[in-house]
């Protein structure tokens, strides 16, 4: 079968307009009419748009989908709601063996370095081993943190008394008969693992870096070897060293253990104090609050009385110590103090890379600088483009304020 | 009062020569400044081949120290405690980790235990207590944070690093002070009672703060150089008001915890 023959003639005669006044000899044509016969003429346009998903900011085309241009769009799928299903607990009905964790939990709160030691705990335990955790009754977050099992230990005494508390732990370790015992090698928790290996006669692996089922290692003779070693019984796990769990939430299931409770004879320890840091005096690598000047204040006094009222570290730039208008032992940065404070207020610095590099180990910046442009606002987390003696004054006046019991000042 | 000073043998972190440790030489000084203060007797004492360090110490503040000979790698606890225990100091201190060999920090634990006296560990200033003896001592807490202890003696103490910088080295007092050499009785294999296998020191990588868990090269990458971090997230105030500059800086500092809130809130 052939196709018909087209006639253009009789095409063009059929869109041909009739001339209405009959004044112009030219002809016109209707060329938006479609033509009698042969195939109908594409609209890309008119297709893409049929293609096109209903529903959402962005252009989505079910390209799949043959569209001729008068075809209806295709219809929104529905989204699949983004809903924040809880992760399943993972649950560890019989582990094969037990590996213990006996965090720091200052303060009834996991330190990052007790998350670690639990990661450590986690790669030793594996898929059949479980993690058992002894920590005080009020311990937030030790299932997710990596703990199948809870043990509560070492909220029954509240005075100071390290040897009582190790005899604990040790009568708790053997009843549990767990294959390892991990401990973070902190203040507390490193003395905590030395007494409770001297007590239990059992050796202990210190300050190991790397924790794996085939291996723990340490680093030996001021860092020129490392020492590695099968895991065994009781070992400290050095800081910022193992990652922490990052996997699904753990069940931490309450586990009861019977042991013996030890009489332990009281203590040499009388009375035992804590005493707070004073800021004034604190020694700068130690400070936790440093209120730092630069070459921008003009008014050291303001600024001292500023320390004061914030119960801040005083700090200052190299500018100023090289002047002689701050002592040399606060000064801040490559060739001064390298801090480790929680949060550093920096007054009129402007942030050269020899400062900068003092600052790295700071969690939190404030700066007050008149440069938009100065490395110290880039760096910083409240960055306040100013003249740095009227803020001062502004916030004695308000610390004074609050101090006199006016409260929050409008 | 009697008080002894446990010195190990460190080695120089450079150079690899025998020396004593800065803490050793803290303790040193604490036990100095405590005699002094309360009209007492400070004794060095090192179990171990080379009495180097000892004789170093004594430049240090030692007067009299006893260098109880032990071949190499032997155990020194039990001839430390038999020479301590003939001796009965009402105190002991020691550096809370060696310098240059293992860094256990165990031997003040087992010595302790095999005296059967109580440890006090990182402490960073000593004084006599009020009754009769009885000792204060400021255990440190990082951050400056102390724990004030008071106790009955006689004690095991570890010296922390935060405690008062040494003495400087005294050319004439360290040929003054005497140091006696003790040959000490049966000896026992040391060691921890690990099977340890040694190897060049190798860097591993650092952990970066505040990268997720298991996360990806990117997330790394923003955690390592800080776009993630508090100055990404940070707040810009070009020219503002004095007043209201300072209720910013107030209200952040608080919600950082760095500041106590307004004693009327």
């Amino acid at each position: 079968m052939s196709r018909l023959r087209r006639d253009p003639r009789a095409e063009r005669a059929a869109q041909q307009v009739a001339n209405p006044d009959g004044t112009s000899p030219r002809p016109r044509y209707d060329r938006t009419q479609r033509a009698t016969g042969g195939r109908p003429r594409r609209d890309p346009r008119a297709e893409r748009a049929g293609q096109r998903v209903a529903g959402g900011a962005r252009p989505r085309y079910e390209i799949g989908h043959v569209s001729r241009g008068e075809g209806p769009a295709v219809a929104a799928r529905p989204m699949a709601v983004a809903e924040a299903a809880p992760p399943k607990i993972l649950v560890v009905e019989a582990p094969a063996f037990l590996v213990a964790v006996v965090p720091d939990a200052a303060g009834g709160r996991l330190s990052a370095h007790d998350r670690q030691v639990l990661g450590a705990a986690r790669a030793l335990a594996g898929r059949e081993g479980g993690v058992v955790i002894l920590a005080p009754e009020a311990c937030e977050g030790i299932g997710p943190a990596g703990a199948d099992r809870w043990i509560r230990f070492g909220d029954e005494v509240a005075g100071y008394d390290p040897a009582a508390r190790a005899g604990r732990l040790a009568a708790a370790l053997a009843a549990l008969d767990a294959r390892h015992v991990l401990f973070p090698e902190s203040l507390d928790g490193g003395d905590l693992a030395r007494r409770v290996a001297a007590r239990m006669g059992a050796p202990l692996f210190s300050n190991a870096e790397v924790v794996a089922a085939n291996g723990v290692i340490r680093p030996a003779r001021g860092r020129r070897v490392e020492q590695r070693a099968v895991p065994g019984l009781l070992t400290t796990v050095a800081p910022d060293a193992v990652a922490e769990y990052g996997g699904p939430p753990r069940e931490a299931r309450p586990l009861a253990v019977d042991a013996t409770p030890v009489a332990v004879p009281a203590g040499p320890i009388l009375s035992a104090t804590r005493i707070p840091a004073d800021p004034a005096t604190v020694p700068l690598t130690l400070a936790d609050f440093v209120t730092a000047a630069g070459n921008g204040i003009r008014d050291l006094d303001t600024f001292r009385h500023l320390v004061t009222a914030l119960r801040a570290t005083p700090g200052a730039s190299r500018v100023l110590c090289d002047a002689g208008l701050m002592p040399r032992q606060t000064q801040v940065g490559a060739s001064g103090t390298v801090l480790a404070a929680t949060c550093y207020f920096a007054l009129g610095i402007s942030g050269a890379p020899q400062h900068l590099q003092g600052v790295a180990g700071c969690e939190h910046v404030v700066a007050v600088n008149t440069d938009l442009h100065a490395a110290m606002i880039e760096r910083a987390g409240l960055a306040i483009v100013a003249d740095a003696q009227p803020v001062m004054d502004a916030l004695l006046r308000r610390l004074a304020a609050e101090a006199n019991g006016m409260g929050e000042a409008p | 009062m009697k008080l002894a000073v446990l010195v190990a043998s460190g080695r120089h972190p450079v150079s690899d020569a025998t020396v004593l440790a800065r803490l050793d030489a803290q303790a040193i000084r604490l036990a100095a400044d405590l005699a002094r203060s309360v009209g007492g007797r400070t004794f060095g004492f090192h179990a171990g081949p080379d009495p180097e360090a000892l004789r170093q110490a004594l430049g240090r503040g030692l007067t009299q120290a006893e260098h109880l000979a032990l071949p190499e790698g032997a155990d020194p606890v039990p001839a430390l405690a038999a020479r301590l225990a003939a001796m009965a100091p009402d105190l002991i201190l020691a550096g809370r980790r060696g310098q240059g060999g293992d860094e256990s920090g165990l031997v003040p634990y087992a010595l302790a235990e095999a005296l059967g006296l109580p440890l006090i560990a990182d402490v960073v200033a000593l004084a006599a207590g009020d009754a009769a003896g009885t000792v204060s001592l400021d255990q440190s807490l990082g951050r400056g944070v102390l724990r004030r202890v008071v106790a009955r003696g006689p004690l095991v103490v570890t010296v922390h690093p935060d405690a008062p910088p040494p003495f400087a080295y005294a050319y004439g007092q360290a040929r003054r002070g005497t140091l006696a050499r003790l040959e000490s009785g049966p000896v026992t294999a040391g060691g921890e009672g690990l099977a340890l296998e040694e190897r060049p020191y190798r860097r591993r990588p650092k952990l970066v703060k505040g990268a997720p868990t298991g996360g990806s090269a990117a997330e790394r990458l923003k955690a390592a150089t800080g776009e993630a971090g508090t100055a990404a997230s940070g707040r810009l105030l070009v020219g503002p008001d004095p007043e209201d500059a300072a209720r910013e800086i107030l209200s952040h500092l608080r919600q950082i915890g760095v500041l106590a809130p307004p004693p009327s809130a």
